[in-house]
């Protein structure tokens, strides 16, 4: 049987993967396509015989995007360069158009080296417009020509604003440039603001997901029409790719343009909350307090914390805890005890954590073994309950130990 | 009363002393003892190198290892070593590798082992070298464990990198620009167990080392290639057919061996008439229990699944006083492999004193020096028998093996032809790189980790028209003369080196509601007989009921119980012919090969008691219809000869001859006997003639069909041979199967067909 005829046969076993899902309207094809790409503010690169498409928009910067214009990037900046704060999200030392917001489009999942980037989009502030740039591969053949345009005009990448930048996007980057390298300038140095990273801190739990769609919606207050779902964006390519008539990626090129335009929103918006620019939500408060925390800026920390000390509910205990813990850890002692005295009091079903805690500064602090002994004892009465409840028999936290300790401390010396 | 505990030898002595047990031993061959050929070191291993050997108490090289060193170091010659297992061969590679390494840092080696548990091994051997030697060598194992916190550091800086094919194929080749530095210093590939790489497997991996070439190619690289094989036929032509690389062959094996008695036992016939022999595993069973009440350690190998945990709950029951369960293990695949390495373990530590295996003991895991070894029933092929075998006595020291063979024909071929056993040269390997779908599958890999150039050969295979095909199918485009690939999935994902299907079915245990827990997992071809619906599935010695196979999802739910039975299931085969490609036709018989189609689906599955391996009911399975096309060989009579024949005697020679071939076919073309289905059919669908089929398991077939077509004539003479030289009567499982009250027994209906067409 001819080798046509087995692959014929064995279709079914052979041919696995998922099959386009979109198909383009066929336009005539007397069209000149240069004109629609014209049409869509886009401009051919040339190099050694391959083409990059480059399409340039821009936006005043008092147009809307979401809750915020623009140009609130540049307060967002400027208030980052006012303050002494150690971030990953500070912009200090920079000034707004040094900020470049990226994001790619690729032909499928995961970090193959199959997975072709073909549309590069940057989007920054120059002046008194916001300036989206896209570099667009048009047939696999170009990608010389796509990084050549893309590295020549973006010489400083030194600060990208991503999502999931730094897992995803950087990385294939990498992997195609690798397959260039003698032909393309170096890879300049880079570094991130990966906003993937401080949305997941800040509303993790608040949100269905954390994708840049729902963000945009339920935070931003931003909502696309006629967008082009993620998951279909690699079929309308193959389908560009075989068809060359722009008018198939146009829809594309939208999608990927309103990501970097939610990057610059979203960007401004974190800054904003994070300095207390504007109100935020108990939660995202707290959260903010236990990123200051993270990255060892102990004074924000609290001062975030301390703003919502009052605050009614989950969020504020939260606060005061580790409002507590860090006056502790600073040996305010006094303050610390005051804080978890108040919440033991006010838990419904006890707390034992904490009464560890006031046994310890008792007990190593304030040398009071009486009262450190009467806190252990509580703790292990709401231990013993709870274990009763769950069938546990374990003392996971060495009240056993403990009591056994300060009795000794008490009565033997 | 403290059990006086014995020596290997005092056990053989009680055997010796039991005329019973003695009636049995058929044949008992010692191989002597192997006395030692060595050599001084080359004088061009690097000084360091030479101490580092001095230091390890090394002071000479067996001929073998010198060869090799020769001829991959100062000759850079691709070689494949074949050496019995104990014989030194990882020296063979890992000395040219470090030698390498030592004198060009920069440089790198790939190690591909058949499994992870293999790699591990290796790799805290090497390192316990390097170590010693204070050489300056990164060692690393990659695969699904790898932490990904050093996986940059392994990328970059790893010297040696060991990993298996299924990561190459998967997680390496596919991300190629992360190893830039190992693909641009790539200096030695290090094949392990190339014996294991046969089959639909072998077929695969072959496939992904011509991927591995081409992206060496890219980064401008040419390893050289270094292999080991345990002894089969044609170790040099398995591993060119690999590599692609002409290979040199060394088998000067220098290593010394301790004496080895070598014991074929044959069970007493219980059923005259039918020719019925005590079962193989009871037989195993007892031999097994003489030694481990005498803690000598032993190793016990089992067919199938299902036969190891048999076994294994049998020695467990026994031994559950005396020693508690754990001293007795089992170990197959579908165990975990946590639960494998803690086996492999206790072997070496000597805590597990008897292990129950198939023969994912057979590779060269590490599990120390067993002193016996039974085989229950004929491992299916000489190597095969061989290699397990090895496992007994592996350094010095006597060893004994046993093996048991069951009433099946081919083993009582074996048994009572020791001469044949011994004198035969083990089997060949066979691999099919270029089968339609794994290239394909193969094709498709590669051109995501890389486009094909207009004109370019995938190792020297013609693929143009399979590009064109796949770009019809918009999965690759084609532009300015290349093929790129053009979809969003990521291709090695879907293609699986090991099994036919990618889909496992995982196997959850629900015994306890509040702990439920995957305890396995299970190929869909074989969950099809052992995990349908009421199905007793038995793991690590543990009964289990199948409550539901929840086919759609591939889940199979059991719960542990405790039964005096175990479960067999059948399978419904139709078969159409869709093209014959060659075929050769006489006045008495027509043979063929060619293409066709097979449905197979379960039927029933029958209950049979332990002990007494009584039927003691029945019950339907309920499982879609799986549909292959495949390549086949098929026997046919012309009407010329069928016209003689009445229907009935058509129909049990046919079953009857079927049955022979199914246990001699794999013989001949070396595969397992689950690789190469027999079907016969009274009327063929497309002649109408009295056929009989053999047909390859895997989709597209491995050329195991097309061999059985070009042997076909001696296959058959020697199926007349097994059945005339069988001691029964009417027929009986070790010939043409159990005679079923048929007006002429399918023994002579057998014969009177084969001497008609012969």
């Amino acid at each position: 049987m001819s080798l046509k005829g087995k692959l014929a046969r064995f279709k079914n076993d052979i041919v696995t993967e998922t099959r386009s899902q979109v198909t383009g309207q066929r336009h005539t094809a007397s069209l000149d396509m240069a004109a629609k790409w014209a049409a869509l503010q886009a401009e051919p690169f040339l190099f050694d015989g391959q083409t990059a498409w480059v399409r340039t928009v821009s936006y005043p910067l008092n147009t809307c995007h979401g809750r915020y214009p623009f140009s609130m990037l540049k307060e967002a900046v400027s208030a980052w360069n006012e303050t002494e704060i150690d971030h990953p999200l500070s912009a200090k030392g920079l000034s707004f158009d040094e900020l470049l917001f990226f994001d790619t489009e690729t032909t499928g999942l995961g970090g193959g080296v199959g997975n072709t980037i073909f549309l590069i989009g940057c989007g920054r502030l120059l002046g008194d417009r916001v300036v989206v740039k896209q570099f667009f591969l048009p047939t696999p053949s170009d990608e010389v020509a796509l990084y050549q345009a893309f590295l020549t005009d973006v010489k400083d990448l030194k600060n990208l604003v991503t999502y999931n930048g730094k897992a995803f996007d950087w990385p294939q980057i990498k992997t195609r440039h690798t397959f260039l390298r003698e032909a393309v300038p170096n890879l300049p140095a880079f570094g991130h603001f990966d906003l993937l990273h401080a949305s997941r801190r800040l509303w993790k739990d608040t949100l269905e997901s954390n994708r840049l769609s729902v963000v945009e919606r339920d935070i931003l207050e931003f909502t696309r029409t006629g967008d082009t779902p993620g998951h279909l964006v690699p079929f309308y390519y193959f389908e560009y790719v075989k068809q060359q008539d722009p008018e198939i990626i146009r829809g594309v090129l939208e999608h990927n343009e309103y990501d970097i335009l939610s990057l610059i929103t979203l960007y401004s918006h974190l800054s904003q909350l994070i300095l207390s620019r504007i109100p935020a939500t108990a939660k995202e408060q707290y959260e903010i307090g236990r990123w200051y925390a993270y990255t060892g800026s102990e004074d924000k920390a609290l001062e975030s914390f301390l703003s919502i000390s009052d605050a009614a509910g989950h969020e504020g205990r939260l606060a005061n805890r580790n409002i507590a813990a860090i006056y502790k850890r600073q040996k305010r002692y006094d303050e610390a005890m005051m804080i978890w005295e108040r919440l033991a009091e006010t838990s419904a079903t006890g707390d034992s954590e904490l009464l560890i805690e006031m046994a310890k500064v008792f007990e190593h602090q304030y040398k009071d073994f009486r009262q450190a002994l009467d806190c252990s004892k509580q703790a292990y009465r709401i231990e013993k309950q709870k274990s009763r409840v769950a069938r546990r028999s374990q003392d996971g936290l060495g009240l056993e130990n403990r009591i056994n300790r300060l009795e000794r401390k008490l009565f033997c010396s | 009363m403290i059990p006086v505990k014995k020596s290997l030898n005092e056990c053989m002595d009680i055997i010796r002393s039991r005329p019973e047990f003695i009636k049995n031993i058929a044949h008992w061959e010692t191989i002597p003892e192997r006395k030692a050929k060595t050599v001084s070191f080359p004088d061009s291993i690097h000084p360091s190198l030479q101490q580092s050997l001095h230091k390890r108490g090394i002071e000479q090289l067996y001929s073998h290892q010198k060869e090799a060193f020769t001829a991959a170091v100062d000759d850079e010659q691709n070689v494949v070593v074949v050496t019995p297992t104990a014989s030194g061969k990882t020296l063979c590679y890992n000395l040219p590798v470090l030698q390498e390494v030592t004198r060009n840092p920069n440089s790198r080696a790939l190690y591909l082992f058949p499994t992870k548990a293999l790699a591990q091994d290796q790799k805290s051997e090497l390192t316990e070298w390097i170590e010693e030697a204070e050489l300056d060598v990164n060692t690393y194992t990659y695969d699904g464990d790898t932490p990904s916190s050093i996986r940059q550091k392994i990328r970059k800086a790893g010297h040696v990198v060991m990993t298996n094919p299924d990561m190459l194929h998967s997680g390496v080749l596919p991300h190629h620009t992360k190893w830039v530095s190992l693909f641009e210093n790539l200096k030695y590939v290090v094949i392990d167990e190339v014996h294991t790489y046969r089959g639909v497997f072998g077929s695969h991996v072959a496939n992904v080392i011509r991927r591995l070439k081409r992206i060496c190619r890219f980064y401008g690289s040419d390893p050289v290639f270094i292999c080991t094989s345990a002894t089969i036929a044609n170790p040099k032509e398995i591993a060119e057919q690999l590599t692609g690389k002409p290979m040199r062959l060394i088998d000067n094996n220098g290593a010394p061996a301790g004496a080895k008695h070598f014991v074929f036992y044959n069970p007493p016939v219980v059923n005259k008439p039918l020719n019925v022999r005590r079962s193989a595993t009871l037989e195993a069973r007892n031999i097994a229990k003489l030694f481990l009440e005498n803690e000598v350690q032993t190793i016990v190998f089992g067919r199938s699944r299902v036969r190891v945990e048999i076994l294994l709950s049998y020695l467990q029951k026994i031994f559950q006083k005396k020693f508690g369960a754990p001293k007795i293990r089992g170990y197959r695949g579908g165990y975990l492999p946590k639960q494998r390495r803690e086996i492999e373990n206790g072997l070496r530590n000597g805590e597990v004193l008897g292990v129950v295996s198939t023969n994912a003991l057979e590779l060269g895991v590490d599990i120390g020096q067993l002193q016996v070894c039974v085989m229950t029933g004929y491992p299916g092929s000489v190597a095969s028998t061989w290699q397990q075998a090895g496992r007994a006595g592996r350094r010095q020291g006597e060893a004994v093996i046993f093996l048991v063979a069951s009433s099946s024909a081919l083993d009582q071929y074996m048994i009572q032809n020791p001469d044949y056993f011994f004198t035969r040269t083990p089997e060949r390997a066979r691999i099919n790189p270029n089968n339609l779908i794994i290239l394909v599958d193969h094709l498709k890999c590669a051109a995501y980790e890389l486009p094909f150039a207009k004109g370019e050969a995938f190792d020297g295979v013609e693929i143009e028209e399979v590009l064109d095909f796949l770009t019809d199918e918009q999965i690759l485009h084609f532009q300015n003369e290349k093929w790129y690939w053009m979809n969003d999935s990521f291709p090695a994902y879907n293609i699986s080196l090991r099994s036919a299907s990618q889909e496992n079915v995982v196997i959850i245990d629900q015994t306890e509601v509040a702990n439920v827990r995957v305890i396995g997992e299970m190929d869909r071809f074989s969950a099809m007989t052992l995990l349908h619906d009421d199905a007793i599935y038995l793991h690590e010695g543990v009964q289990y009921h199948v409550d539901n196979l929840d086919w759609e999802e591939k889940k199979a739910y059991v719960r542990q119980v405790n039964v005096d039975h175990y479960t067999d299931a059948h399978m419904a085969v139709h078969l159409k012919v869709l093209e014959t490609d060659e075929e050769t036709v006489s006045a008495k018989a027509e043979f063929a090969y060619g293409e066709v189609t097979v449905n197979a689906m379960p039927t029933i599955y029958k209950k049979i008691k332990f002990e007494t391996h009584e039927n003691i009911g029945w019950g339907h399975i309920h499982l879609p219809e799986e549909e292959l096309h495949t390549n086949a060989a098929w026997l046919s009579l012309p009407d010329a000869i069928s016209s003689q024949l009445s229907e009935d005697h058509i129909e049990h020679g046919l079953i009857g001859i079927a049955n022979v071939l199914r246990t001699t076919a794999p013989l001949f073309v070396m595969c397992d006997s689950s690789d190469l289905h027999v079907t016969p059919q009274v009327k063929a669908v497309h002649s109408g003639q009295p056929t009989i089929f053999l047909y390859d398991r895997y989709p597209g077939g491995i050329g195991l069909s097309e061999n059985v077509y070009q042997s076909m004539g001696k296959l058959l003479q020697e199926a007349k041979a097994l059945i005339q030289r069988c001691s029964c009567e009417a027929g009986c499982p070790s010939c043409v199967g159990s005679p079923e009250g048929a007006e002429e027994s399918g023994k002579q209906a057998a014969l009177k067909i084969l001497n008609m067409i012969l």
